[in-house]
């Protein structure tokens, strides 16, 4: 060998070791020059498909007008996806398939609560940085990990707004109608931390069973201790039972639900008894209804991109997710990590996004990032509408 | 005074159709001594029958509920030609997890032709659903409807079962099989109207009740549960049994919520059964096969 071919195969060499060990990037999951892997789990297929692929659709399309854009820092957004059916064997599953296989960057999802839950240690070990976009459960987010922040309300957050809202609308006998299942208890416990905090009892404390076909004894026993708002702790279905009960019996309180029945023409249509949802109101994610002018421009999306599909609430859930996650990714900057981008996540003070009700403020201590639900209603013939948000602190 | 009345009348509602479906329990088991524990998905199919007629094709009420009798009837028969008929002579596991297994098959079949319409669908009311004010006491037409109805189904079954000569087969039958073979009664079609008019009442309840709740595929077991409750606490061998049992299940259920809480609402004539059954084993109406000769 020459001294010319020993220099050539020296600087080439000297290149490779440059190229692989140089950009930082290249030993970053999911990041290369010009591309961002972000994974995202939930419910494809099943009847959680609302918390999953229909958010889901909403990231999409976010991360079609960043990259549309030019990208982040030149990188093109990619999402992957995994389906979790809303079982937590599958969130598992998927969860360590976008982190090992994928090898994704960071992760937008978490539909079902009990699936996103069950992910939680997967996702903790894991130091990936996770968006949840859907998922209430307080064990999600509450101990705080460091890497797990949340742009869905949880329940204890609804539970308080749900008092609040009661006493902002001037209601001085308030009673609780809850299940007493997991679901329930995780709403009903914070729901009596918050009227202890506030120095008032519920006028009543009743039960319903989730399958119950009859709500008539409740009903009158709210209507005899005279309570003018019933704070209301159920599925669809035994709030259904309910509100159809409370009409027969003519008791007509405030109704404030929650985000289990986040739709509230849905919920009309299930209670099926003309009238009987006048008075009642319940939390969104979201500060806009589909119908909404403001969100038009989704809409189209949506519908240009997946033909067939109309804008739900869903979708908005995802859309508000990806904003974050995008500007987290900008503050990040263009040497991209994981801690960089939770350092970014982390300094996220009161961040407008085009969806949700009030600014996203993530702090180390507490990621429950969006703590500011919104009042939705629907009178009889009349559209669902936006009535207020309510902060909670 | 007031809170009383309306509880008694909203608890003979539900205890009346908890009883319907009670009676189609003991029928089969009179006949057969097979608890059909498909019972549940047979009295839901007919509910969404009943539905299918009146809300999506606009039937009136009353031929939407004869409707779904009559498809309860054929349903209750095809059970008996499916599940019943050739594993008559097997163990009664087998017997038990063939209902089972037609519980399920139905419950995915309703799933497939009626989920996804929304989680749960709701029936119109059959009257003015707004309550009614007899001096202080208010009622509720609605449910004065169905507690009618249901009185209307259970003295029409006691018509058909002790006036009719196929009623008196069917007691025949239940009374002693072999007895009735020998006297030239073809028992395999006795058992296949028993399982009929035992779906037939239950398609019945499932009409009356749907105006007062929301269908849904699942909702069969639950119903069930109940139903079964009254015929255990009634007599699982009484037909009257099977009409007491529902009406005090319906009762206790709703004077345990109104006047104690209402977490007793479940549990409470449970509490009761579990009582009632320690004193008096074959329940309240029931008998043993105690046999003179």
């Amino acid at each position: 060998m020459t001294l010319k071919q020993s220099l050539k195969i020296g600087v080439a060499s000297l290149f490779m070791a440059v190229a692989v060990l140089q950009p930082g990037q290249a030993q970053v999951p999911g990041v290369t020059r010009d591309s961002i892997k972000i994974g995202s789990f939930g419910a494809l297929t099943g009847p959680g498909y609302l918390y999953g692929k229909l958010p889901m659709n909403g990231i999409e399309v976010v991360f079609d007008q960043v990259n549309a854009a030019g990208g982040i820092n030149g990188r093109k957004l990619e999402l992957v996806r995994e389906d979790d059916r809303c079982d937590p064997a599958a969130a598992i599953g998927g969860v360590k398939k976008l982190i090992h296989e994928d090898k994704v960057f960071a992760i937008i999802g978490g539909g079902c609560s009990n699936a996103t839950f069950a992910a939680r240690e997967t996702l903790i070990e894991a130091k990936t940085p996770v968006i949840i976009m859907a998922s209430v459960h307080d064990g999600i987010t509450t101990p705080v990990s460091p890497t797990i922040f949340s742009v869905a309300l949880t329940s204890t957050i609804e539970s308080q707004a749900q008092l609040q809202f009661a006493l902002d609308q001037g209601a001085k006998r308030i009673a609780v109608i809850s299940m007493r299942d997991a679901w329930g208890r995780a709403r009903y416990t914070p729901l009596i931390e918050a009227f202890q905090k506030k120095g008032i009892k519920p006028v009543l404390d009743e039960e319903m069973a989730p399958d119950a076909n009859d709500a008539t004894a409740q009903v009158l026993r709210l209507k005899a201790a005279n309570a003018d708002a019933v704070l209301i702790l159920l599925y669809p279905k035994p709030a259904a039972i309910f509100m159809r009960d409370a009409q027969k019996l003519g008791f007509k309180p405030l109704a404030i639900g929650q985000s289990g029945i986040a739709d509230p023409a849905a919920f009309e249509d299930q209670v099926g008894s003309p009238g009987a949802t006048a008075s009642f109101r319940t939390i969104s994610m979201v500060r806009y209804t589909p119908e909404d002018p403001a969100v038009d421009s989704w809409r189209k999306a949506i519908e240009a991109k997946f033909p067939g599909d109309r804008l739900s609430v869903f979708n908005l859930f995802g859309i508000g997710s990806a904003e974050v996650m995008v500007e987290g990714l900008k503050r990040a900057g263009p040497d991209l990590t994981q801690e960089k981008l939770v350092a970014a996540l982390n300094s996220l003070k009161d961040f407008q996004t085009a969806v949700y009700p009030g600014g996203i403020t993530c702090v180390e201590a507490d990621h429950r990032c969006n703590k500011n639900p919104a009042w939705i209603a629907k009178e009889p013939g009349k559209p669902v509408r936006v009535l207020g948000i309510t902060k909670v602190e | 005074m007031v809170l009383l009345t309306y509880l008694l009348l909203s608890g003979l509602t539900t205890g009346s159709l908890y009883a319907l479906i009670a009676l189609g329990i003991v029928v089969v088991n009179k006949a057969t001594a097979v608890i059909n524990f498909a019972h549940g998905e047979l009295f839901m199919f007919s509910g969404f029958v009943a539905w299918m007629l009146h809300v999506q094709w606009g039937v009136p009420y009353l031929p939407s509920l004869l409707a779904a009798v009559a498809f309860g009837f054929l349903l209750g028969a095809m059970t008996d030609l499916i599940a019943f008929r050739p594993l008559k002579n097997a163990n009664i596991i087998s017997l038990v997890l063939a209902t089972i297994g037609i519980a399920f098959m139905l419950r995915g079949l309703a799933r497939v032709v009626w989920g996804g319409k929304g989680d749960y669908l709701p029936f119109p009311p059959i009257t003015s659903p707004e309550p009614l004010m007899i001096g202080d006491i208010m009622v509720i037409p609605q449910q004065l409807a169905v507690l009618a109805g249901a009185i209307v189904i259970m003295v029409l079954f006691a018509a058909f079962f002790r006036l009719t000569r196929a009623g008196k087969m069917m007691q025949a039958t239940a009374d002693n099989a072999k007895a009735a073979t020998l006297t030239g009664m073809r028992v395999d079609r006795i058992y296949m109207l028993s399982f009929g008019t035992g779906a037939a009442i239950a398609g019945a309840a499932a009409a009356l009740m749907a105006p007062l709740t929301l269908l849904y595929p699942d909702m069969g077991f639950a119903f069930f549960i109940k139903g079964f409750a009254a015929a255990v606490l009634g007599g699982l061998t009484s037909l009257p049994g099977a009409v007491l049992g529902g009406i005090l299940i319906g009762v206790i259920e709703a004077l345990a919520g109104g006047y104690l809480h209402s977490s007793f609402i479940e549990v409470s004539a449970f509490i009761v059964i579990m009582f009632v059954l320690v004193v008096r084993p074959t329940g309240l109406l029931g008998f043993t096969g105690v046999r003179r000769v």
